[in-house]
């Protein structure tokens, strides 16, 4: 892969939003055209090589790509929006809407996230090695469909409403969520590893869609009925493909593990399931 | 002189049947009136921002007004916020100068409604005027707000005593239900009062919701609430001719917030297979709702609006006041008929302590302290006209009284002074 070094310098914590930062805007250009795309900074709008020093070697095709935002850059927004391919190594803290709406390619976020990380995400993979905020890969403010597929994986522990209107995809959180994990979900796979967040599953659906709670969860929502307790053969091929080829090793340690089946939510007759470890369950 | 159907502008009931006097130019005399409105009338010229000041010196309106354009034209972020003490035109007009600076423009549901706004957008609103709800409504729920002490004349006017005309004894033909964590002045004239755990509503809520679906839930009592009473309480509501629930900051800003108006929109769309059910936000500035209408009607969102690329855009959580300014993403800010320095979280607070700040105020406020540009304006509502928003929705237009002290001006008239200053800036 072509490495494209990206350091921000310079600006105050006036948000930069910066979309073009994508394998997709960059290749096939020359370095010097990719300093001069526009970035906003607060009201205006400027080059980005006015924010962002721009240094490397630019790929032919999206796919051969490797952007890597050397520096602190919690105050910009979009990193990786929209992206379909190629690679972005965000080396500390990324800002809000990293890699939302993104359908290919991966990024990984050394630091923390900010909100609306892998918002309303389609495919590719996305990685934050520290925590991420609230609204991980949820629907946009009136859009009825969050995450549509794709694949996050937190290292750290996520924030509220994580997962909101998810349709399909993968979510993996290896510390603890806040409030409202999977809230109105409708499809799609929460895997959560630390305690998780109080109202998880509220108004969700279901069409398939499962929370699995295995480091158990505090208490479940009384609009969730227990049916059984289990260990599901589909779960050991999932904590198999988390251990073994997504990096998430600890996974396997789960494998056969029971777990508490609860169904819900009764308040708008969904049948969406919350899986509780029974050590830690309720 | 006696002024007859005086419109209150203080809270969002927006009493329209008061009875003013005046005399040389003075308010001598309320009638009708609540201990807050007849206050707010009768001390309407006290603490009062004497004159314009620029770093706490006074100054004149014209340099007031050249230092505002200066501190605007050079922020990169600045933040208009306010609006839900003050009259639609003004509204209008800070629309307007958001969209000049390329700023952010939010109102007061940001630290009051906005989860609500957030909620009706996701799943939708079903509703009435307050008019239709005195005439008709048999069954008044009041959760987590309570109108002896927010709304004093919400419970004679419209919901509570008032005789409709199909409700005609009054009182005795409507039951009232108070849901909170505590008892307050309202539970105490209910009927029945429901006293549910701090930060317990959602889970009641839902608890409800599949109750009235038929649903059988295990649970022996849900956040403190026996499941009994839960199962009692949504035969009531079931059973109901015409029901109302009207709720407050008890739910939109305890934990769950806009989840929690969800929810509550949910069970009255599941009451509404069995009977009439509707719900009603208490807005608390007497035009919250305008600010929210009028926004909406200009940019398409109500509040929590970005011009910064130009065109509006709407996330609550982004472009919402108390997050920009807990961030430190402003960098300048304009507030009009609010004072944030009180009402905000102290995170939000003190961002605004940093940034140069330029207020239009009646009154001298914690905000207007730590504003480098002061502007006195006139009261809407009794130094100017316009027109207001009721919590229902309806416009009422307001009356101008007395005139403002001279060289006071509407909040409108002072807005324009400094969009045309920038205006002005942007041609040369």
């Amino acid at each position: 892969m072509d490495k494209l070094v990206l350091t921000p310098r310079g600006f105050s914590r006036v948000p930069l939003e910066a979309e073009v930062i994508t394998p997709d805007a960059f290749a096939g250009k020359s370095v010097k055209e990719i300093r001069a795309l526009r970035v906003h900074y607060g009201n205006r709008e400027v080059e980005m090589s006015e924010y962002i020093h721009v240094q490397g070697k630019v790929a032919d095709a999206p796919v051969d790509q490797l952007i890597v935002v050397d520096g602190d850059a919690r105050h910009i927004k979009y990193i990786g929006r929209g992206m379909t391919a190629g690679r972005i190594v965000v080396q500390g803290d990324a800002g809000m809407h990293t890699g939302s709406q993104m359908s290919g390619g991966d990024i990984t976020v050394a630091g923390d996230a900010g909100d609306w990380t892998g918002a309303e995400m389609r495919g590719g993979l996305l990685r934050v090695l520290g925590d991420a905020g609230n609204l991980l890969g949820a629907a946009y403010r009136g859009s009825s469909e969050g995450m549509t597929g794709g694949c996050i994986i937190v290292n750290g522990s996520a924030g509220s409403e994580v997962g909101s209107f998810m349709r399909r995809g993968m979510m993996v959180v290896e510390g603890a969520t806040g409030p409202f994990t999977g809230v109105h979900m409708n499809g799609g796979e929460i895997f959560v590893f630390g305690p998780l967040g109080r109202r998880a599953g509220a108004q969700a659906k279901g069409n398939g869609g499962f929370i699995a709670a295995l480091g158990g969860a505090r208490e479940v929502l009384p609009t969730y009925v227990y049916e059984a307790t289990y260990a599901p053969g589909f779960m050991t091929l999932y904590m198999r493909q988390l251990a073994e080829n997504l990096g998430v090793k600890h996974a396997a340690r789960y494998i056969g593990e029971p777990l508490r089946r609860y169904r819900g939510d009764m308040a708008i007759g969904g049948s969406a399931e919350i899986l509780v470890a029974e050590k830690g369950a309720p | 002189m006696k002024h007859e159907d005086v419109v209150c502008p203080f809270c969002g009931c927006l009493c329209d049947d008061l009875e003013v006097t005046v005399e040389d130019g003075h308010i001598v005399g309320v009638k009708n009136a609540c201990g807050i409105s007849r206050s707010k009338f009768m001390s309407h010229g006290l603490n009062r921002v004497s004159a314009p000041t620029v770093e706490g010196k006074e100054a004149s309106l014209e340099e007031a007004v050249r230092e505002s354009v200066g501190i605007l034209s050079g922020a990169r972020r600045p933040l208009v916020y306010g609006l839900s003490s003050t009259e639609c035109g003004a509204i209008s007009k800070a629309v307007e100068l958001a969209e000049a600076t390329g700023g952010v423009l939010d109102n007061t549901s940001s630290v009051c409604h906005g989860p609500t706004i957030l909620a009706l957008q996701q799943v939708g609103e079903s509703k009435a005027t307050l008019g239709e709800i005195r005439n008709r409504a048999d069954l008044i729920i009041f959760w987590g707000s309570n109108p002896t002490e927010a709304h004093l004349r919400h419970i004679t006017r419209y919901s509570g005593t008032a005789k409709g005309m199909y409700v005609p004894e009054g009182r005795k033909g409507r039951r009232i239900i108070v849901v909170d964590v505590r008892e307050t002045g309202t539970s105490k004239m209910a009927d029945q009062f429901i006293k549910v755990e701090p930060n317990g509503d959602f889970e009641l809520l839902e608890a409800l919701r599949a109750t009235v679906r038929g649903v059988a839930l295990r649970a022996e009592a849900v956040a403190g609430v026996p499941m009994d009473q839960v199962r009692a309480l949504a035969e009531v509501m079931k059973g109901a001719r015409f029901g109302v629930v009207f709720f407050g900051l008890g739910l939109t800003q305890s934990e769950g917030r806009h989840m929690n108006i969800d929810a509550a929109v949910g069970l009255v769309a599941e009451l509404n297979r069995h009977t009439k059910f509707l719900l009603t936000p208490m807005r608390g500035h007497y035009n919250v709702a305008g600010a929210n209408a009028v926004t909406t009607w200009q940019t398409g969102y109500p509040y929590a609006v970005d011009f910064s690329r130009g065109y509006p855009r709407y996330n609550p959580g982004e472009y919402t006041s108390v997050d920009m300014l807990a961030r430190g993403e402003a960098d300048a800010a304009l507030v009009l008929a609010s004072d944030p320095a009180s009402t905000f979280p102290v995170d939000a607070a003190r961002g605004l302590a940093k940034i140069p700040v330029i207020t239009l105020e009646q009154k001298i406020t914690p905000t207007s302290m730590l504003s480098r540009v002061v502007i006195p304006v006139a009261t809407a509502g009794i130094e100017a006209e316009g027109t207001a928003y009721r919590m229902d929705g309806v416009p009422i237009r307001l009356r101008k009284l007395v005139e403002p002290t001279e060289g006071v001006h509407s909040d409108e008239e002072v807005l324009g002074m400094i969009l045309e200053g920038l205006k002005g800036g942007a041609e040369k």
